[in-house]
């Protein structure tokens, strides 16, 4: 506006002067590149051309004022064909979660939470690639799904009470339980055998405006013991201050402690994870909207098929054998006679392609969590029927 | 000119380098500044000690066994562009080459930078030889690694490390390079010592040219090792020992090809005919590239030739060839009040568009909404051109180039890439860094020229407006506005008018770095004398020839030192961006690549590598401006 207003003001001024010589000339060209300059700001920010193709023209002409978006709000369709029609899924991920979603050197994102991002993609779109990838930090998550930048959120998210209620959104099943732990050393007398109420005394760490913090203060005052808390900006911080020496235990997830112990402990250290029972409960498995039952089901019910798949030892390797040999909830599940998929939006074939182009839950569990160190074997992520938690509906 | 350079060079000697200060032997320099009584020695003795302590602890933490450079190594293409697929890459490479060669243009055209005599190139080598040499000597015996590759520790748990002479002998291709650096600087220093030589001189830009090309020649047979990350089988390569992949030392070899072809096609200019074309063409290449560049050939906008056809090339004809019959009638002498009336009609026309956006009243293309405001603009302007053909014509081809130019970037910006990202970020890295750097410095700098001539005007409503603006926005932190950008304004705008992230950003970052820049420009301003003022308008120039010809080349010389302050701290605040969710490098370093199964928590070897990166590229700005100010004059008066 302003600008506006001084270009304004050169126009009086010229139409008051005397016009003469070869000096006007340059001043003109002057005030020309100006307004060159302003075009191009205005260019550069007002007509905002969107680098996602998430807009009802991704055929790829312009996407003009007056071309409104589809919403779930304003229509009442479901995101399942929202997501069909644009092509992609649009998976909130935390993007700095070792193991669970990383983006790797080549800007590419990998890891447990992904992998269950392509799954959904896969099942929706027949193309695990089929991803865009949105980083989203702790705070802003969950208005990224109600602004309807993401359609679903693979992001660590503890399904809690409040979450599921007041903030408005609905859980899927629990892709891995996990639960806040503690680490401390061996040589500081503590194993895995210890308790809260062993810590007393300790200069405890974790990071700063986390659940942790609260729980760790209640699980002490519970145990009778006192102890400092000392908090740190982000978990490698409170890492590095543990190797120093700063602090004799820290506390966060166990996927994390067990991570950090296998990569950053140091040569004739032994570090050590207690409670073997995690003093909090963690269950991280998908987050969508609330209210949109077709969409919802599409992810449970994708997610439950790598489930169902590993019960059956149903893997990537062998699906397209399975396809006619399996028994007969294996082949309702892969498409073939009987199957359900179709009834509830999604492609016959829809979970022959999430085995097939990402894999079981054995398979994205180990070829994500086992190289830090986080094994399912008497875990509660392991399969029901070898006494974890991991446990799926019947395919019928 | 080449007086200057050399008055300000002998200046320079004087102040920094005790050796070429002919009347003041090293011995007696030595006893009359540092040692010029016992506090003063001690003082010299502390801060020597310092200095080593200081360059010891860097060095020990740099070659230390805990360094897990590999990390910085692999993730270099992630810090450079983040997720810009590497299939693709050619693109960042043509872009990279555009911009150096048009740098290369540029210092061919306008470069000056004198000579430096031999002795003084000496004395660098020396320098960089001894320096060398202190680096090998301080820097404690590395720890000895058992046959596992694991350190070794006492009972105690001490580590155990080689013996100082074990050391030496294993750092002995450093000590051959310091040797070769002092034989080769003092042979240069002796061999030019008398009182003819001493004087012989090296132009600055062939010592430029021989260095980069000496760092280019060494990607071809220094063994840098070979880093990277195979996507297919999400696994690192990490081979010390061997020069840098080809497809490293292939593009930046090429690049040197360019700047340096580039460079003889300016100086071929630099005497001919044309050199005011070339010098015009290059200024408005650096205007339109950047955005051109990334726009158009980074994100390879899939252009719906149906939809351009149809729709875009009509409209773009349209407003080009009405718009210039509009401006050639009001450009006519007898247009008399006419014109302003017409102007001023447009100009709320054209307001009155952007209203209507934001409630939806009724629809419009948004490139129409542009050209109609841009047309209201010229519209303005055309007073300005009254008269002569020629001045019409130029206004009205002046029109057309801008209508042209406007409509292909925003045609282009509002096409789907058809890049395949393997994450939502476009673009990231240094990359990102550089872009947003440039782009805000290229457009805050007219904007905040425009605020300090309105804040300074005579109209209390331009002055009242430009006050409240500027003060408006330095009394809100960066970080408030750029949030405020990324996530207010998208709720203002109307349905189905969106404003990607980077557009949002560059926008609020802009109109911020404009208020501050405004401040140091009014510094200027204000230090011009009212003399000058008056003897402008005794001569019968305009206000606005007043303000081109003689108010702001003062003005915006005696700012130069805090709009380069401006340009740097621009630089290093775009490390903001991560705060709304961009991948600057800053970020991934601190962030992306601790964040790495790999490499999890490794942060300070990224972390040091991005601070160099900053200080090599604000040391640069700095330094230029320095030779900038010694140039005009700037603190001589």
């Amino acid at each position: 506006m302003h600008a506006l207003l001084t270009e304004q003001k050169s126009g009086r001024g010229a139409g008051n002067r005397n016009r003469e010589g070869l000096k006007q000339m340059r001043k003109n060209i002057m005030w020309r590149l100006l307004a060159t300059l302003f075009a191009i700001a205005l260019a550069a920010s007002a007509c905002g051309g969107s680098d996602s193709s998430d807009d009802s023209s991704a055929s790829g002409s312009s996407s003009d004022a007056e071309e409104t978006e589809v919403t779930l709000a304003a229509s009442g369709e479901s995101l399942l064909d929202t997501i069909k029609s644009r092509g992609t899924v649009n998976c909130g991920v935390s993007g700095s979660a070792v193991a669970f979603s990383e983006l790797q050197a080549d800007g590419s994102m990998a890891g447990f939470d992904a992998d269950y991002c392509r799954v959904v993609a896969a099942a929706i779109l027949g193309d695990a690639n089929k991803v865009n990838f949105v980083s989203l930090t702790a705070a802003e998550r969950f208005t990224a799904v109600q602004t309807g930048d993401v359609d679903l959120l693979m992001r660590n998210t503890t399904w809690t009470q409040s979450r599921d209620s007041e903030v408005g959104m609905d859980f899927g099943p629990t892709t891995y339980y996990d639960g806040q732990q503690l680490m401390g050393r061996e040589s500081d007398g503590f194993s895995g055998s210890s308790q809260v109420s062993d810590v007393g005394g300790s200069v405890i760490c974790t990071s700063a405006g986390t659940t942790t913090e609260k729980n760790i203060a209640d699980a002490a005052a519970e145990a009778g013991v006192s102890i400092e808390l000392q908090t740190f900006e982000d978990f490698d911080t409170v890492t590095n201050n543990f190797i120093s020496g700063a602090c004799d235990i820290i506390t966060t997830d166990g996927s994390g402690l067990v991570g950090r112990k296998a990569k950053q402990q140091p040569d004739g250290e032994n570090w050590v994870i207690f409670p073997a029972t995690p003093i909090s409960k963690e269950p991280l498995g998908p987050t969508y909207g609330q209210n949109d039952s077709a969409f919802a089901d599409a992810v449970n019910w994708a997610v439950y098929a790598t489930i169902i798949a590993d019960e059956k030892g149903l893997d990537s390797s062998n699906v397209d054998m399975m396809l006619t040999g399996g028994d007969t909830e294996t082949i309702r599940l892969l498409g073939g006679e009987g199957e359900l998929q179709s009834g509830m939006g999604l492609p016959a074939d829809a979970f022959y392609q999430v085995i097939k182009q990402v894999g079981n839950y054995d398979e994205i569990y180990s070829r994500n969590l086992n190289p830090v160190g986080l094994s399912r074997e008497g875990s509660a992520n392991a399969a029901w029927t070898a006494g974890g938690l991991v446990y799926a509906p019947p395919a019928r | 000119m080449s007086d200057v350079n050399q008055v300000s060079a002998d200046a320079e000697e004087e102040q920094f380098s005790p050796h070429e200060t002919p009347s003041l032997p090293v011995g007696q320099w030595l006893r009359k500044n540092l040692f010029s009584n016992w506090a003063n020695g001690i003082l010299t003795l502390l801060g020597v000690l310092a200095a080593l302590a200081a360059l010891r602890g860097v060095l020990n933490f740099v070659f230390s066994e805990n360094r897990q450079w590999d990390a910085v190594r692999t993730n270099l293409r992630a810090l450079m562009t983040l997720s810009y697929p590497e299939s693709q890459y050619i693109r960042v490479w043509v872009a990279l080459g555009f911009i150096v060669g048009l740098a290369g243009l540029s210092a061919g055209i306008w470069a000056n930078w004198g000579g430096v005599s031999v002795r003084r190139i000496s004395t660098w080598l020396m320098g960089t030889g001894a320096l060398l040499a202190l680096c090998v000597i301080v820097r404690e015996p590395s720890v000895i690694l058992g046959s596992d590759g694991k350190v070794i520790r006492s009972i105690d748990g001490s580590l155990r490390r080689e013996s100082f002479m074990d050391a030496m002998v294993d750092r002995s291709t450093w000590w051959i390079a310091a040797v070769l650096l002092l034989a080769v600087g003092a042979a240069l220093w002796s061999r030019f010592s008398d009182p003819v030589r001493r004087r012989v001189e090296v132009s600055v830009t062939s010592v430029v040219f021989v260095g980069l090309g000496l760092a280019v020649l060494s990607l071809w047979i220094a063994p840098y090792g070979h880093y990277a990350f195979i996507s297919e089988t999400k696994s690192y390569i990490a081979e010390s020992g061997r020069t840098v992949a080809f497809s490293t030392k292939m593009p930046w070899t090429v690049m040197l090809i360019l700047l340096s072809c580039f460079f003889f096609v300016g100086r071929f200019f630099q005497s001919g005919r044309y050199l005011g074309f070339v010098k015009g063409a290059s200024n408005l290449l650096w205007l339109i590239s950047p955005l051109t560049l990334f726009w158009v050939v980074l994100r390879d906008p899939a252009l719906d030739y149906g939809h351009v056809i149809s729709t875009d090339l009509p409209m773009g004809l349209a407003f080009g060839l009405l718009g210039g019959a509009l401006l050639w009638g009001l450009t006519r002498a007898s247009i008399g009040e006419a014109g302003r009336i017409t102007a001023t009609a447009l100009l709320v026309f054209a307001i009155f568009n952007w209203v209507a956006a934001f409630f939806g009243w009724y629809p419009m293309l948004q490139k129409a909404r542009i050209s109609f405001l841009l047309l209201a603009l010229a519209a303005l302007l055309a007073p300005n051109f009254m008269g002569e053909v020629a001045k019409r014509r130029q206004l009205v081809l002046g029109w057309v180039g801008v209508t042209a130019l406007v409509h292909y970037l925003a045609t282009m910006i509002n096409t789907p890439s058809t890049v395949e990202l393997q994450s939502t970020e476009f673009l990231g890295g240094l990359g990102l860094t550089l872009f947003v750097a440039l782009i805000v410095v290229l457009l805050s700098f007219p904007l905040g020229v425009l605020l300090a001539l309105g804040r300074t005007s005579k109209f209390p409503i331009f002055r009242m407006l430009s006050t409240s603006y500027i003060e408006v926005i330095r009394g809100v932190p960066l970080i408030s506005v750029l949030i405020f950008f990324s996530v207010m304004v998208p709720l203002f705008l109307p349905d189905g008018m969106e404003l990607a992230e980077l557009a949002a950003v560059l926008t609020g970052y802009t109109l911020f770095s404009a208020a501050y820049l405004a401040e140091n420009v009014r510094g200027g301003l204000q230090s011009i004398t009212k003399g000058q003022y008056e003897a402008a308008d005794a001569i019968g120039l305009t206000p606005a020839q007043r303000t081109g010809f003689i108010v702001l080349p003062q003005a915006l010389t005696v700012s130069i030192p805090q709009l380069v302050g401006q340009v740097i701290s621009t630089f290093k605040e775009t490390s903001l961006l991560a705060i709304i969710g961009l991948f600057d490098f800053l970020r991934v370093a601190n962030s992306v690549i601790p964040a790495q199964s790999e490499f999890m928590g490794v942060k300070r070897e990224g972390i040091l590598l991005v601070a160099m990166i900053y200080f090599f590229f604000n040391f640069t700005i700095s330094k230029y401006s320095q030779r900038l100010e010694r140039r005009v004059g700037l603190g001589e008066r």
